[in-house]
């Protein structure tokens, strides 16, 4: 367990041995579908799509799919709802096409949420940021990403850990010592994440790694019969999509 | 708040990407000559964006009774200076769209304008006009989060008007609409990021004085005599 919900479902995930580069065709195909297909009926065939894939094959709890999709979902929720509000000379009213508009950005929003939330609930990070490699991403930014994705889960049990001990003490029993232990929060985390990269950098100097931090790349070869799944699985939805 | 997966058209989205990607490419090669020099620093630039990513994860009690969270875009403008932040803020974006599916991947390029770009080099500036209006660094420090943070959902609702206009009053009355229904949340928000930022470097200065000192926010303390 790693604390984010999402990164845990995708280490657990049954397509987590699948290579990411089939993966990256898949979900980049439906996220590319969902914006550019009509909503009705291809946005809600691609979400679907998503949805089964996710909760089907890949094997994914749909208590993480639907706690996850939260976040998204309250945001497409309140944009949909502003942008079908018009403001005229008499005030608040709905635009004319106001269902139609927000059933289409809705729609849109929810597919393409699915299908990122299909990746990354089936692929974890250090699968993916290699793959950054090939868009001819510098290696230095790489290793940085990959040093933030490795460090980001101590300092989050860091931040549990305190803000368990600031609570048992009553520090935030009020506003103000909310906000002071708020600080105190903020700058151990920071203190601790100097403290770490400072260590981690001498004991890998210790070992004479001063040039970065190596590490085998894990083979996970592509799968012919995904790709070409994958590959008509995409055409039909663009076929039933633009033709319905 | 950022904008989610699908939201924006694809003109937009190709646009906005566009228009972030030269400010991100311009700290990429900052990190990229940084790490040459000095590779021990790989370790603390990814120790910043891990904590820029954590910060997010900060409750900060909110004047309406329910919590925050702040985006630490301004700390991070003051600790490492906009140009980094363009980069480590892109990269902390795109962890959030996959890790915690806030954000998305088509509209990564519009959030990393307004969160990575805007938002720092905003808050950058009002750390600097208030430091040489002579305020010390810690009223700097309440401008750049309070400001990196407004400035950043200024952006994010020119960037929703732009996409989905109002049928009567155009780009300008969505604008209004939009920055209506985020300014009950983030002027709030702002003022509490702020209050957040002032406590962080308070600490910070009695626990990290030589971090401060070495990252030229803080004049060295003087040699004590003897």
């Amino acid at each position: 367990m790693t604390g984010l919900a999402v990164d845990d479902a995708a280490w657990a995930s049954a397509w987590r041995r699948r290579s990411p580069a089939d993966k990256l065709l898949l979900c980049g195909g439906l996220v590319v579908c969902a914006l550019a297909l009509p909503a009705w009926p291809g946005s809600v065939l691609v979400g679907l799509t998503a949805l089964a894939l996710a909760l089907g094959p890949a094997r994914v709890p749909a208590r993480t799919f639907g706690r996850a999709v939260r976040w998204p979902l309250a945001f497409i929720a309140v944009g949909a709802l502003t942008s079908v509000v018009t403001v005229g000379t008499d005030g608040l009213g709905w635009a004319p096409d106001a269902a139609a508009r927000a059933g289409s950005l809705a729609g849109h929003a929810l597919a393409g949420s699915a299908a990122v939330l299909l990746l990354a609930t089936t692929t974890p990070m250090s699968d993916l940021l290699p793959a950054l490699r090939g868009l001819r991403v510098p290696a230095a930014v790489v290793e940085v990403a990959a040093v933030t994705y490795r460090l980001l889960f101590v300092l989050l049990a860091s931040l549990h850990t305190i803000r368990e001990a600031q609570t048992a003490r009553m520090g935030y029993s009020s506003t103000g010592r909310g906000y002071r232990s708020s600080g105190a929060l903020a700058a151990a985390v920071l203190t601790r994440s100097w403290d770490r990269a400072r260590r981690m950098q001498e004991g890998l100097a210790g070992r004479g790694m001063e040039t970065g931090l190596r590490v085998l790349p894990e083979v996970l070869p592509s799968s012919r019969a995904f790709v070409a799944g994958t590959v008509a699985g995409l055409s039909a939805l663009v076929t039933v999509g633009l033709l319905a | 708040m950022h904008i989610a997966e699908g939201f924006l058209p694809a003109t937009h989205a190709i646009g906005w990407t566009l228009a972030a990607a030269p400010f991100v490419v311009h700290g990429a090669r900052q990190v990229v000559t940084e790490v040459r020099e000095r590779p021990e620093n790989t370790l603390l630039l990814g120790a910043a964006g891990a904590f820029t990513f954590v910060l997010s994860a900060v409750k900060l009690p909110s004047f309406t009774g329910s919590s925050s969270h702040p985006t630490g875009t301004g700390a991070g403008a003051v600790l490492f200076r906009p140009p980094v932040m363009a980069l480590l803020g892109t990269i902390v974006l795109l962890f959030q769209a996959l890790l915690l599916a806030h954000g998305g991947l088509t509209t990564l390029g519009a959030n990393a304008f307004a969160m990575a770009v805007v938002g720092p080099w905003s808050g950058y500036g009002a750390y600097r006009l208030t430091r040489r209006l002579g305020g010390g660094l810690l009223p700097g420090v309440f401008a750049a989060m309070a400001v990196a943070d407004l400035a950043t959902y200024v952006t994010t609702a020119g960037q929703l008007a732009l996409a989905l206009p109002d049928a009567e009053t155009g780009v300008a009355g969505a604008f209004v609409k939009f920055i209506s229904v985020f300014a009950l949340t983030q002027v709030p928000l702002a003022v509490a990021e702020g209050l957040l930022g002032v406590l962080l470097f308070r600490v910070l200065t009695v626990n990290a004085r030589p971090e401060l000192e070495r990252l030229g926010l803080l004049a060295p303390a003087p040699e004590p005599t003897r």
